[in-house]
């Protein structure tokens, strides 16, 4: 058994090798959005809180470039709170009209829009931020105030009302905006509390964008962001809702990189952006808290995302000095990169998460081996992270909160001294496995419905049987709790 | 992205190559720790959530839960008419290949299952299985933990308390016997049986919760198993004189013999007329067409098997399947693969005989009413929802229904091998009976009276 983890780990050690290869031939930002916007669709298509289906990306551009040519509307005809909340939302039936006409001047702008999120809204953003741009003909529907609808009937996207919320928000400098429109959207029941979440973190995002962009070396520590940070494991809505949690922490270190990189690599900053945070947190998703797989891709801030990763830290350490800096700035680019990619992979589900992670993880401990090799220095006792790896003492709570975990799932495990061996040795591989058969039972769930000629399986029905099932079982002690919350993780992601 | 792609693939193949430490298909073969024993039975729970369930009948002495993995189509429901069956293994903790086989048994079925395989689709649709990988996981622990390859003869297998669970059941043969002799019930002999069991001090903890379990739970049939020989065994284990080998017949000697064949015939080594035996001073005399009657091979007295057939209406086998105890991980596909066909081929041996359902004339269930064979000295009892299920070898029988305050029917039966012929009962009350006679009085009265002209 020892002998098969270990040349497994050898394996990924040539993978890895071979990747790192590989990548040094990163795909430039034209060649892999293409495949983007091809992935983007079907990605559209499955998320719940979406409505239109491919139509989305274009309509998003057109919506941008629309408002962005549109004549100015002043803001100061609006005087009561709730028709400009609802303004917002309508706002974006122009928008939408003038996608036509806007199309092909588009096309080079579509490219560029890798998914919902992100870098759309941080492009559509930088342009709706003119205040006088709002582009809003108030007049036009001024009769009919409760329609979400757009002249031509197709309801609004959440994008569209994201982006309208966070601009409406960002002008106001009130946060109020955001609750009203929301309650308004839930009372009408167009949207459900889940999804109201998620647009608050895509909000939140939206608007952590506008002020990154707006006011560089601002710090402001936005309410919502932490809020997101504090509900990240919330996550129900899979790589979409994920995403918006990456982004207020990682703009803020993003400014610094958009100072050196200038704006012919801003694009590929926002896909990067998106990979990483989409990319991450589906592999969060499938992580437990209790550092079973190890912590890597934590979104605290930028920098931070690659403390994780101790020993490329402890490589940049070492090049602290001021004539390091360039190479220090590069090889943090490069890991950034890295990490986007991987996470990209994991996202379009090139890879699995599982893949991801190993890949990652033995990335870190291929960096420790090849510094020794290169650089004849070592950068420490090499660090793989298993269930007990040693990471880097940073003042992260979260880590000591997974520190905690992990003792008292130690507690709960059975005390017999001589299970430890082979029990820590299987616990990376535990949530992998329940992982695979999980999805083996979707699968066939899936070709079960499809023979039987039924509709499509109750998911949702299924996620609450298994959530109570998973429940019992650990009050029963079949299960533990930490198990039962990784399976709980994985169904909610579905 | 592609290069990317094309050198993950082939790291992943290159994996699952590495990965064979012997796997079938999706089975990976390998020993597993009370840990993995439970993530094991998680995965196939996950992977199959819809026909499993994962439940415990109790705790070890050291706190380990004795897991079960049920099989059904409905699990956690007892389908009224849908036989029980179980597999219990490593009750001797040292005797490892039973726990690992009922493990990729689990894996096996759920496989199956998915993937179309009718009998495997047609048995968990109609029967409910229950695994227990392993009776004594605090045994199985001090075994494996033992540094080596080569496993001692008795590390291990007793419990934590050093009680050998196979001898710690009550011991229901000698009274039995008696009751032969001198007349008297000739089925569910523990008196009282929860209060018994739970003042019962010298029982241990596992030897409990099984108890309580077969209690629970109308078994028909089922098997143990253990390693150390190679053999099917079959009631009764504890001989009739008190001396160290005597064939010793229980009334359903026929059915049992057919029951272990059932059994051994799928396995090429335990069939096998030509096998040596295990060691070489081994007194293997008794065994033929790989089974064997257990007090024909040595007496073993407090023996779960015939725990199970005396108290209860279930009929258990022990299955010796190594000769080993505890063999080489890498030896462990090859035991599932002797194996596989007759652990399968023995499940289905629950769907013989006659079965059926005793209820009165309003048609409510009869529970607890008698099912007697003609010419076999073993009753059998219905269930709560009047269903019963009675093995019968092939052959002409009369098969009684009685209960308490109800008149007795017997019917006619031609039983084939296999499946079971039902047969349902419907008893009339010795009240409903009074009422007839009563009522055809008074009809002949009043015939008389008007022709009479009283």
């Amino acid at each position: 058994m020892a002998s098969k983890s270990v040349s497994l780990f050898v394996l990924f050690q040539l993978l890895a090798l071979n990747v790192v290869i590989q990548t040094s031939a990163f795909p430039t930002p034209t060649a892999s959005a293409d495949d983007k916007t091809v992935y983007n669709r079907q990605l559209t298509e499955e998320r719940p809180v979406q409505e239109q289906i491919a139509e989305a990306d274009s309509v998003k551009a057109a919506v941008q470039s629309a408002e962005s040519k549109r004549p100015t509307a002043s803001k100061d005809t609006e005087s009561q709170q709730d028709l400009d909340d609802l303004t917002v939302l309508k706002s974006l039936a122009d928008g939408q009209k003038s996608k036509e006409a806007t199309v092909v001047p588009l096309k080079k702008e579509d490219q560029f829009v890798p998914d919902e999120s992100d870098s759309t809204k941080s492009r559509r953003l930088a342009e709706d931020y003119d205040s006088t741009k709002n582009g809003m003909d108030y007049g036009k529907y001024q009769d009919d105030p409760e329609s979400f609808r757009q002249v031509d009937g197709t309801p609004l996207t959440a994008e569209d009302i994201v982006q309208k919320i966070a601009n409406k928000i960002y002008e106001e400098d009130d946060r109020g905006v955001f609750d009203r429109i929301v309650s308004k959207l839930l009372k009408l029941g167009l949207i459900t509390d889940s999804q109201a979440d998620t647009l608050e973190y895509q909000v939140a995002e939206a608007l952590q964008d506008l002020i990154s962009k707006n006011a560089k070396n601002n710090e402001i520590e936005d309410i919502e962001s932490n809020d997101q940070e504090t509900r990240r494991e919330e996550d129900e809505q899979g790589s979409d809702a994920n995403a918006d949690t990456w982004e207020p922490p990682r703009s803020r270190y993003n400014e610094d990189e958009e100072d050196e990189e200038g704006d012919g690599d801003e694009i590929e900053d926002e896909v990067d952006r998106d990979v990483e945070e989409d990319g991450g947190d589906t592999a969060d998703d499938t992580w437990d808290k209790d550092t079973e797989e190890g912590n890597e891709v934590r979104p605290e801030d930028g920098l931070q995302d690659l403390q994780y990763f101790p020993n490329f830290y402890r490589l940049l350490r070492s090049l602290d000095s001021d004539q390091n800096t360039q190479e220090r700035e590069t090889l943090i680019t490069i890991m950034k990169t890295l990490i986007d990619f991987v996470k990209m992979m994991v996202k379009y589900g090139t890879i699995t998460p599982e893949e991801g992670v190993s890949y990652l993880e033995n990335l870190d401990a291929m960096i420790a081996m090849q510094t020794k090799n290169k650089l004849g220095k070592s950068l420490g006792p090499p660090d793989f992270s298993g269930p007990n790896g040693k990471n880097l003492d940073e003042d992260d709570n979260t880590k000591a909160e997974a520190a905690k975990m992990q003792k008292e799932y130690e507690n709960l495990k059975d005390s017999t001294k001589e299970e430890q061996p082979s029990t820590e040795t299987n616990q990376p591989g535990k949530s992998e496995t329940y992982l695979e058969a999980i999805r083996k039972n979707i699968e066939w769930l899936k070709k079960h419905s499809k023979e039987e000629g039924k509709d499509d399986y109750d998911l949702s029905k299924l996620k609450d049987f298994m959530d109570q099932q998973v429940d019992s079982y650990i009050e029963k002690g079949i299960i533990a709790k930490d198990e039962g919350d990784t399976i709980k993780r994985i169904y909610s992601s579905l | 992205m592609k290069h990317f792609l094309s050198v993950v693939l082939f790291g992943a193949a290159v994996v699952a190559l590495v990965s064979a430490a012997g796997t079938e298909g999706e089975i990976s073969f390998e020993y597993h720790r009370y840990e993995e024993l439970r993530k094991a039975l998680v995965s196939v729970w996950l992977q199959c959530p819809t026909i499993t369930r994962i439940y415990t009948i109790g705790e070890s002495f050291e706190g380990r839960e004795l897991l079960v993995l049920e099989m059904s189509d409905n699990p956690g429901t007892h389908e009224p008419g849908e036989p029980e069956f179980k597999y219990i293994a490593n009750m001797h903790g040292n005797e490892a290949v039973g726990r690992e086989l009922l493990i990729y048994l689990a894996q096996y079925l759920c496989n199956q299952y998915q993937q179309g395989n009718e009998t495997i689709i047609d048995l968990i649709h109609n029967t409910r299985i229950h695994l227990m990988p392993s009776m004594n996981p605090d045994g199985f622990e001090k075994a494996a933990s033992q540094p080596g390859e080569i496993k001692d003869w008795f590390v291990g297998r007793s419990n934590a308390q050093g009680v050998d669970l196979n001898r710690n059941f009550p011991d229901l043969d000698r009274i039995i016997y008696i009751n032969e002799r001198e007349g008297g019930a000739n089925n569910h002999l523990l008196q009282n049986m929860k209060k018994a069991v739970d003042e019962n001090t010298k029982l241990a903890p596992e030897t409990k919760a099984v108890i309580h379990w077969i209690m629970d739970i109308p078994f028909v049939l089922s098997a143990n198993l253990h390693g150390g020989d190679v053999v099917a065994n079959y009631p009764y284990d504890e001989t009739r004189t008190g001396s160290t080998h005597e064939y010793s017949a229980s009334p359903d000697d026929v059915m049992f013999k057919s029951l272990a064949k059932a059994y051994s015939i799928y396995n090429p080594v335990m069939s096998d007329p030509q096998r040596p035996p295990c060691r070489k001073n081994d007194d293997d005399s008794s065994f033929k067409d790989g089974i064997t009657n257990g007090g024909a091979w040595y007496s073993v007295p407090g023996g779960m098997q015939d725990f199970n057939y005396l108290s209860s209406n279930c009929f258990e086998i022990t299955l010796e399947l190594s000769c080993d105890k505890f063999p080489n991980e890498d030896t462990l596909k090859t035991y599932w693969e002797q194996n596989r066909n007759s652990l399968v081929n023995y499940i289905e041996q629950v769907h013989r005989g006659v079965k059926g359902f005793v209820r009165d004339l309003q048609g409510n269930p009869i529970s607890n009413a008698t099912i007697s064979v003609d010419g076999i000295e073993h009753d059998i009892t219905t269930a709560k929802d009047g269903d019963y299920w009675r093995l019968l070898a092939p052959g002409n029988y009369k098969v009684a229904a009685s209960a308490p305050g109800y008149l007795t029917v017997i019917k006619k039966v031609a039983v084939s091998y296999s499946p079971a012929t039902r047969v349902d009962f419907e008893l009339e009350s010795l009240m409903e009976r009074k009422e007839e006679e009563r009522e055809e009085l008074m009809d002949w009265w009043k015939m008389m009276s008007e022709t009479l002209n009283f």
